[in-house]
């Protein structure tokens, strides 16, 4: 009995090939393909996987168009085997869910089924940098009935068979037991992929790649009525360019620290650059006079919301997600209620949270199993309430956890899901081909290809399920004493629900206050690990005894390598702060960074790589080494320099 | 080393540039015609064939029709036909128009072109004919049989940290056994030097002299400059430091320019800097006024080997021949070296041919490639001018005189053979340089691009994680010598700034090694002094990603 190890990938435009024109637009021309870089951490961990089976068969699939062949022969040459590609017209300007059930379907086409003989696992990167959703891996393995496990770092396989698997979460790291055959997606943060071989290439150069059509994968016809264009149960209606809110960087000038830190003061003292806004332009939709208008919803009505729980406490996404959801009911109208699905051990007593932030009602489901968020039991009973309730929109908090149920969810009910929104909204959709209007319908804004596009989606299929962005919408006010129903659920559960086991589950503390409330926050990155962070704390400490509230954070790698607690990450996975100045030391400036202090003031950035994306997300930059240039700014902080804040009071 | 990582080929060609593609090409016809099923493998460092060349270039187009006779003339991707071919002497504001072209110096007949275009053209052919072609590979090592004979090479390891610790990710070099390697690795080849120094084949030549070309591309609005226009300049701003060199100006298609200067790396003077002096040029107003509406679009550098016939090593051995720019096949004073190394690859090609026939790849065998250059238009071209460039070692005037006596007696000059030292050796310390040193004089110029941002429009990528491709020689003296008695050069000399002299607060001085902007133009191999430093190659596919150059 051999195992085959499967990697799915996507080819994507090499996003540092978008050079910047000089009108500040990206140039798209220029841009080469390749492999999407988490579906590179994906093949590395299946050769990783290899070295520890050696008879282990290596496949590699794909769906797209012809050229996608290359990025399959690429990943032939890093020692993958067999390379197949899902290629068909049919299947052109599929959303997530197509993309799953197509992909699913060819994998079981070529075997690999839930009850094979042989055992499988399929390995996936956890998002492409061109649609950032995160969804088909969570789809794959629902419409192949396989337990998963996303936003994994690191695979290790066990002697019984089964897989350990390090899952990252908001502040940590759960270790995770799977069975085999599992779906496990990949963050791009595990071992970096390997460079191909010569003697790869020259193998993949001679491989023929297995290209199949979604008739030759016998895809049956009510499921060919669900994929492309036209039948994916979810449609882009619109893309804009989201105009940046920072204007261009002012890089500071010198050769010597010294001079770099006093143009920086004085880059600081003129103030930047400033952005030229252009006037928004109001686009309305108007009723087209003919045009019938139609209510799809049926007997679908009402938002639902999942609240969840960490460490017996309702997580910070979970109460934002009810400012949106208040929202969309008063839109709606019609008596419209917010229903909370709250999961846990003990957690009756968390409802009354949420009603004092808006939630109508609560359904409570209690069991000692569902203590630890866990997908497949998760997924099962949101589903099952969903059936038994009819909410016309669901609504998840896009947190490690959400972002997976959502999806394994949708393909479930086979809606289609909406991910990571930074507006939700209700409108109408104008369908000129049958002259109808459809409303009401939901409007999930969402940022694409990386953070340059802001697309509007639209969901056809009910309920209408969407992710919100955590830190994106403010936590509802407390209207103390609220009430609402409290009913409770009982699911249908059974061992299959269970088959992914939680090993261990690490998690930082959460407190340290004191990061909201400062004014200038000194964050280190991977680049200060050299010193421990020292000049970052030394910096930060140099401001507090100016009388400033200044503190210090980190980005994810300095936690994870155990230079901080999580308490003083930020970021996606950490906190989101809005200082009024932030600097930003040897940190790259990963998106997930960047989302956690796009709200600051000012953003400095400290870097000694010209090239680090920070950069292009900063008001002023030092581009130098962090050992020279920290030392000459806390001089100067001593001597008066507090980057334009006051003491306190 | 498991035998799973190893490749079998015929012959093994390292390069990918026009002269290790005509070898493919030839060798490819040679061996068909003569029915002999022989395997090509080509393998280039560059990203995609094409990445790593940057040339003027003018290119003399006969050579085309010999090396593909089947190819039309039109078909091969110039950019434009020469129309009009000027030279002008600048001074510091004014030009004056040399009224006729030096000889050897003419550019009637001849195309301007990128050489990416070419070679990308090459490529296709070669692969036609069946030469396997793969790029993005870089050869680290030369593998010798145990009798010590070249039998191939290895590519070099991935997956290695900054102090050669393996990573998770390692994946070995693939080594490639071939009974014949050619080496066409470009200038100062890596392991052609290795190869020249190993075998000796240096030996009672003159050492190689190189020059450093700067070079931008530009596009630019419609009638600043004909498609075909040529400009050559001398003069302002080298001639005051007595460099060797001077300026070219091609008008492109679709209202593109390049311009560039090429400046010999004999410089006297620890701090001239070569792209400064570029960017200086660029403000003559003669220059100046081509690109002033203008868009940057690509930049990069190389250097050339100058030499010429007297500096060429011996481009023969056991089991190996060198081809190109690595065994110095380039002709002064015009600069061309396109169609010399497409030559001297078919001249290796019919070696390696006849080598096969007889299945013996001795050197006494291969020494036919030396005869058959001797024979071909290859020492027409090299041999007249053999003394140009070591005329010109010790300054522009001298140069001038040493040129004209060349002229009058058919190259010899006044002194037969001319002998030249290594650039590295010219340097002279801060003490002994002649005052104003370039850097104080030009202190306050401010360059209307500085080197990383060329090095960005170089479109440059660099592994993170492998041991650095650039080391000092010999670390314990840099300090005392390189920087304190020579100011280290390399901050100055490096077009790509990957050498940053890092002073303290309390004045301590080191040197960073920022490796990452390598354009892989070799000037810190060539010019450092005393114990010098070594430019490795780095992981496959990394360096400048040159587009139309």
């Amino acid at each position: 009995m051999s195992l085959t190890i499967i990697s799915l990938i996507k080819q994507v435009p090499l996003p540092s090939e978008m050079r910047m024109g000089e009108d500040g637009a990206m140039d798209r021309t220029k841009a080469k393909s390749i492999i999407n870089i988490d579906c590179q951490f994906g093949l590395e961990a299946g050769l990783q996987l290899k070295s520890h089976y050696p008879d282990a068969r290596m496949v590699v699939v794909s769906m797209g168009p012809p050229p996608f062949e290359q990025s399959l022969k690429n990943a032939l040459s890093m020692g993958y085997d067999e390379a197949y590609l899902l290629s068909d017209r049919k299947l052109g300007g599929s959303d997530t869910f197509a993309t799953g059930l197509a992909i699913s379907t060819l994998l079981k086409d070529l075997g690999y089924t839930k009850d094979a003989q042989e055992p499988f696992i399929i390995l996936a990167g956890r998002q492409s940098s061109d649609g950032d959703t995160a969804h088909v891996p969570s789809q794959v393995a629902e419409a192949m009935g396989l337990p998963q496990a996303t936003f994994v770092e690191r695979i290790e396989p066990n002697k019984d068979g089964t897989i350990t698997a390090r899952r990252i979460i908001e502040g940590g790291y759960q270790m995770l037991q799977l069975p085999v055959p599992c779906v496990i997606s990949f963050t791009p943060t595990g071992i970096k992929p390997r460079k191909a071989s010569l003697v790869g290439a020259i193998k993949a150069r001679a491989a023929t790649i297995g290209v199949k059509s979604v008739d030759d994968v016998k895809m049956l016809p009510e499921q060919q009525a669900v994929i492309g264009v036209s039948g994916s149960p979810t449609k882009v209606a619109n893309v804009e360019n989201i105009e940046s809110d920072r204007p261009p960087i002012v890089m500071a000038a010198g050769q010597t620290e010294t001079q770099l830190v006093d143009s920086l003061i004085e880059n600081l003292k003129k103030g930047g650059n400033t952005l030229v806004k252009k006037e928004a332009k109001e686009k309305k939709e108007t009723d087209v006079a003919d045009f019938e208008i139609i209510d799809q919803r049926g007997d679908n009505k009402g938002i639902l919301t999942w609240a969840e729980v960490v460490k017996g406490d309702i997580a910070r996404p979970s109460l934002e997600l009810l400012t949106p959801a208040r929202h969309l009911a008063d839109q709606l109208g019609n008596n419209t209620k917010i229903t909370t699905v709250l999961m846990g051990k003990n957690v009756k007593n968390l409802a009354q949270k949420l009603f004092e932030h808006g939630a109508d009602e609560v359904i409570v489901v209690e069991n000692d199993k569902l203590e630890e968020y866990l997908i497949l039991p998760f997924a099962t009973i949101i589903t099952q309430i969903i059936r038994e309730r009819k909410p016309e929109i669901a609504l998840f908090a896009a947190t490690t956890a959400g972002r997976e149920l959502a999806p394994r969810i949708g393909m479930k009910t086979g809606s289609g899901v909406t991910a990571d929104c930074t507006a939700l909204e209700i409108g109408d959709y104008n369908d000129k081909k049958n002259k109808q209007i459809i409303r009401p319908i939901l409007h999930s804004r969402r940022p694409t290809f990386g953070e340059s596009k802001l697309a509007t989606i639209l969901g056809f299929v009910y309920p209408q399920i969407s992710t919100a962005r955590a830190g994106t919408f403010a936590v509802p006010a407390v209207q103390a004493g609220r009430t609402g129903v409290l009913s409770t659920f009982t699911p249908r559960l059974n061992d299959e629900d269970f088959v992914v086991k939680i090993k261990e589950t690490v998690r930082g503390e959460g407190g340290l206050q004191s990061l909201f409330d400062a004014d200038v926050i000194v964050a280190g990155g991977r680049g200060t690990v050299g010193d421990g962070l020292q000049l970052v704390q030394q910096l930060a400490q140099a401001l507090k005894d100016k009388g400033i509230k200044a503190e210090w954070a980190c980005s994810r790698v300095v936690v994870d390598d155990h230079y901080a607690e999580y308490a003083r990450q930020i970021g996606q996975t950490g906190k989101t702060v809005r200082p009024k100045v932030y600097v930003a030391i040897g940190i790259s400036g990963a998106i997930q960074h960047i989302a956690g202090i796009k709200e600051s003031g000012k953003i400095i950035a400290i870097n000694n790589n010209p090239k680090a994306p920070i950069f292009r997300h900063a008001d002023f930059g030092i581009c130098g080494n962090y050992e020279d240039i920290i030392p000459e700014l806390i001089e100067k902080v001593q001597a008066g320099f507090t980057f334009g804040v006051k003491p306190a009071a | 080393m498991s035998n799973t990582n190893t490749v079998k080929t015929d012959v093994l060609i390292i390069g990918g540039g026009p002269s290790g593609l005509a070898a493919a090409i030839r060798l490819a016809d040679l061996l068909k015609a003569k029915g002999l099923q022989k395997e090509i493998l080509l393998v280039d460092k560059g990203a995609s064939i094409g990445s790593h060349l940057i040339s003027g270039a003018v290119v003399k187009p006969a050579v085309f029709g010999e090396l593909l006779p089947e190819v039309k003339l039109e078909e091969i991707p110039f950019d434009s036909k020469v129309a009009g071919d000027a030279m002008y002497f600048l001074t510091a504001n004014g030009k004056i128009k040399m009224p006729f072209h030096p000889p050897y110096m003419s550019n009637k007949g001849n195309y301007t072109a990128s050489l990416g275009e070419i070679a990308r053209f090459l490529a296709a052919q070669a692969a036609a004919k069946g030469v396997q072609i793969y790029s993005g590979f870089a050869m680290s090592e030369i593998l010798y049989d145990p009798n010590g004979k070249v039998r191939g090479a290895k590519c070099i390891d991935t997956g290695l940290d900054h102090h050669g610790n393996k990573l998770e990710n390692f994946v070995e070099g693939t080594s490639v056994e071939a009974t014949l390697t050619i080496f066409a690795e470009g200038t100062r080849g890596s392991l052609a030097k290795k190869l020249i120094e190993k075998f000796g084949l240096q030996k009672g030549r003159n050492p190689q002299i190189y020059s450093l070309g700067v070079k931008e591309l530009w596009s630019i609005p419609e009638g600043t400059i004909g498609a075909g226009d040529v400009y050559h300049t001398m003069g302002f701003p080298a001639t005051d430091w007595g460099i060797f060199g001077g300026g070219f100006i091609y008008g492109l298609k679709d209202n593109k320019i390049a311009l560039g200067q090429v400046l010999g790396l004999e410089a006297a003077d620890p701090t001239f800097d070569t792209f400064k002096a570029f960017q200086i040029w660029k403000t003559h107003p003669f220059v100046a006024k081509f690109i002033k509406d203008g868009k940057l679009l690509e930049a990069g550098a190389k250097t050339l080997p100058e030499g010429g016939y007297y500096s060429q090593p011996k481009y023969y051995t056991d089991h190996a021949l060198m081809v190109g720019d690595s065994a110095g096949f380039l002709a002064m004073p015009a600069l061309k070296g396109i169609h010399l190394g497409i030559y001297s690859g078919m001249k290796a090609a019919e070696a390696a041919a006849i080598a096969f026939e007889k299945n013996d790849f001795s050197k006494e065998t291969l020494a036919v490639y030396a005869d058959l250059v001797e024979q071909s238009r290859i020492r027409k071209e090299m041999y007249p001018v053999r003394n140009f460039r070591a005329g010109f070692g010790k300054g522009m005037m001298a140069g001038i005189f040493h040129f004209g006596t060349q002229i009058f007696t058919c190259g010899a000059g006044i002194c037969g053979k001319l002998k030249t030292q290594p650039d590295s050796q010219e340097t002279k310390t801060l003490e002994n340089a002649k005052k104003p040193l370039f850097n104080d004089k030009y202190k306050d110029f401010v360059p209307q691009y500085d080197k990383v941002t060329d090095v960005f429009y170089a479109g440059v990528n660099h592994d993170e994680e492998q041991i650095p491709h650039l080391s000092v020689n010999n670390p314990p003296t840099y300090a005392d010598i390189n920087i304190k008695q020579f100011g280290a050069p390399c901050q100055y000399y490096c077009p790509a700034e990957v050498y940053e002299l890092h002073t303290d607060k309390n004045g301590h001085q080191d040197l960073r090694i920022h490796a990452e902007n390598c354009l892989h133009c070799k000037t810190c191999d060539i010019k450092e002094p005393a114990d010098g430093i070594t430019w490795s190659v780095p992981n496959g596919g990394n360096g400048p990603d040159y587009k139309y150059m």
